[in-house]
C-alpha cells in the first residue's frame, strides 16, 4: 500500500482517503458511529454486514496460512490485530442494535417504520423478548392486580393509547459531521418553503463542518447520508 | 397514605448503586400489591354506591365520583411503581446476562438476590441472546471493549488446571501465575472472574 519512501504529495493524499473513505471497514466504522450516537434503531445494513463478514473469514484463513508457512510473526500479528479490529467493530455494531432493541422492544415492535428496520435475526430475537419480558411482568405485577389493569402496555383500560411503553429520547442532541453539501436547513426542522427569504435562522452544512444539533429535525438528513454522527 | 408504600420501592432502587441488584424486597413489594387490591375494592364499592343513588357514573361531578377517582389514580399509580421496580431489575438482569449468563450459571450471591421470577428471566433472556448468535453465527458478547493489542497480561485468580486449551497453546493455569495470552481467548475467563487483566 505504502509508497516506498518519500513525501506523499497532497493530491496522493487526497486520493489515498478518497479511496479508503469507500472501503467496507471505513462504511462499517460510519455504520457502527451512527448507530452508536443516534437514540433510535437505523436501518439494518444488510449488504455491509455480509461482506464484512466474508472478509472477515478471508482474513482468518489468511492468518491462519501465514502462521502455518512460518511467516514473520510480527507481520502476522499486525494481521490478527487488523483482523480484531475489524471483528469488534461488526460486534459492536450488532450488539449496540441488540441493545436498542432490549430497551425500546414494545415500542420498536408495535411501530412499522422501526420494525421493519431489522435484520431477520433482530426481529425474532425482539420476539422473545418481548415474550420472555412480558411473562416476567405478567408473574410479578400484572396477573395479581385488578382485572382492568392487566395490561402491558396500558395503565388501566381507559387509557386510550399505549401510556406505558419506553420511547427512545428523539430530541436528544448529537453530534453530526457533514458528509455532503446539504440543502438549507432550519434548526426546528421545517422545510424549505416560499418564504424561505423571510427568515433568516437558516443555515448550510459543507462538508467536513461539525455540528451539534437536535436529533429529531435531521432524522431525514442521516437516512440520506448528508450527515453522519460521531 | 396514597401511594406512599410504592413512593419507598422505587426509592430502594434508586438509591442503589447503578448497574448492582439488591434483594428483591419481596414483603414491600406484596404490601403494595394488596394496596392495589384495597384501592380496587373501594373503587368497586365507590361506584356501586353511586350506581344505586341512580347517579351517572362518568358524568355525575359529586364527592363519590371524586373519590373513585383519586383510587383509580392511585392505583394506576402503584402500578406504574411496581412495573418500574421490576422492569428497571431486568435490565440489570439483561445486562448480566450480557456478561456472565452465556456462559456459565450465575454466582449463587447474585441468585439470592432474584425474585420468583427473576431467575427465569434471566434463563430466558440469556436463552434469546444464545439463540441470536447462533443464527448469525457469530458470538457478539466477547470484545466488549475496543482491542489495543492481540495479547494481554493476565493473572489467574482461581485455579484452573492445565485441562484448558487456548487456541494456540496450552498451559497450567495454577492459581496466581501470571500469563501472556491472546486478549480473545482470556476474555471469557476474566468475565467470569476467574482471571484478571494486569494493566501498566
Amino acid at each position: 500500500m505504502a509508497s516506498s519512501g518519500g513525501e506523499w504529495s497532497a493530491e496522493q493524499i487526497d486520493d489515498y482517503e478518497a479511496l479508503i473513505s469507500t472501503t467496507d471497514v471505513e462504511l462499517l466504522k460510519k455504520a457502527w458511529r451512527n448507530e452508536k450516537a443516534s437514540p433510535e434503531i437505523l436501518p439494518f445494513e444488510e449488504a455491509l454486514v455480509k461482506r464484512a463478514k466474508e472478509q472477515i473469514q478471508l482474513m482468518e484463513e489468511t492468518v491462519d496460512d501465514f502462521e502455518e508457512s512460518g511467516h514473520d510473526p510480527l507481520i502476522v500479528s499486525l494481521y490478527q490485530m487488523d483482523l480484531d479490529r475489524v471483528q469488534f467493530l461488526l460486534r459492536s455494531y450488532l450488539r449496540v442494535r441488540l441493545q436498542k432493541i432490549e430497551k425500546f422492544m414494545f415500542y420498536i415492535w408495535k411501530t412499522d417504520t422501526y420494525r421493519n428496520r431489522l435484520s431477520i435475526e433482530e426481529e425474532k430475537f425482539t420476539e422473545r423478548c418481548i415474550r420472555d419480558m412480558g411473562k416476567h411482568l405478567e408473574e410479578t405485577v400484572l396477573s395479581k392486580m385488578p382485572d382492568n389493569y392487566q395490561s402491558v402496555l396500558k395503565q388501566s383500560v381507559i387509557s386510550e393509547e399505549d401510556d406505558m411503553v419506553p420511547e427512545p429520547q428523539l430530541d436528544t442532541f448529537v453530534v453530526a459531521k457533514c458528509e455532503r453539501t446539504t440543502r438549507p436547513l432550519y434548526l426546528d426542522g421545517s422545510r424549505q418553503s416560499a418564504g424561505f427569504d423571510s427568515r433568516d435562522d437558516h443555515f448550510q452544512m459543507v462538508p467536513g463542518d461539525l455540528c451539534i444539533l437536535r436529533y429529531r429535525p435531521f432524522q431525514e438528513e442521516l437516512t440520506s447520508g448528508n450527515i453522519s454522527l460521531v | 397514605m396514597h401511594g406512599r408504600k410504592a413512593y419507598e420501592l422505587v426509592k430502594e432502587f434508586a438509591s442503589g448503586e447503578k448497574g448492582h441488584l439488591k434483594i428483591f424486597n419481596n414483603e414491600l413489594f406484596e404490601r403494595v400489591i394488596e394496596e392495589c387490591n384495597e384501592h380496587h375494592n373501594a373503587l368497586q364499592s365507590l361506584i356501586r354506591k353511586m350506581q344505586e343513588e341512580g347517579l351517572e357514573v362518568q358524568t355525575a361531578k359529586n364527592a363519590d365520583h371524586y373519590g373513585a377517582l383519586v383510587h383509580h389514580l392511585s392505583l394506576t399509580r402503584n402500578k406504574r411503581c411496581l412495573m418500574a421496580y421490576v422492569y428497571n431489575r431486568a435490565e440489570i438482569i439483561r445486562d448480566l446476562a450480557w456478561k456472565v449468563g452465556l456462559l456459565h450459571e450465575l454466582p449463587s450471591e447474585i441468585q439470592e438476590k432474584f425474585g420468583d421470577s427473576e431467575e427465569q428471566y434471566f434463563k430466558d433472556h440469556s436463552k434469546s441472546l444464545k439463540l441470536y448468535m447462533s443464527q448469525l453465527s457469530l458470538d457478539v458478547n466477547v470484545d466488549m471493549v475496543p482491542p489495543k493489542d492481540p495479547y494481554i497480561k493476565v493473572r489467574v485468580l482461581e485455579d484452573l488446571g492445565s485441562g484448558i486449551i487456548l487456541s494456540d497453546k496450552s498451559a497450567n493455569f495454577a492459581r496466581h501465575s501470571m500469563h501472556f495470552l491472546k486478549r480473545t481467548d482470556a476474555e471469557q475467563y476474566i468475565s467470569r472472574g476467574l482471571m484478571e487483566e494486569l494493566t501498566g
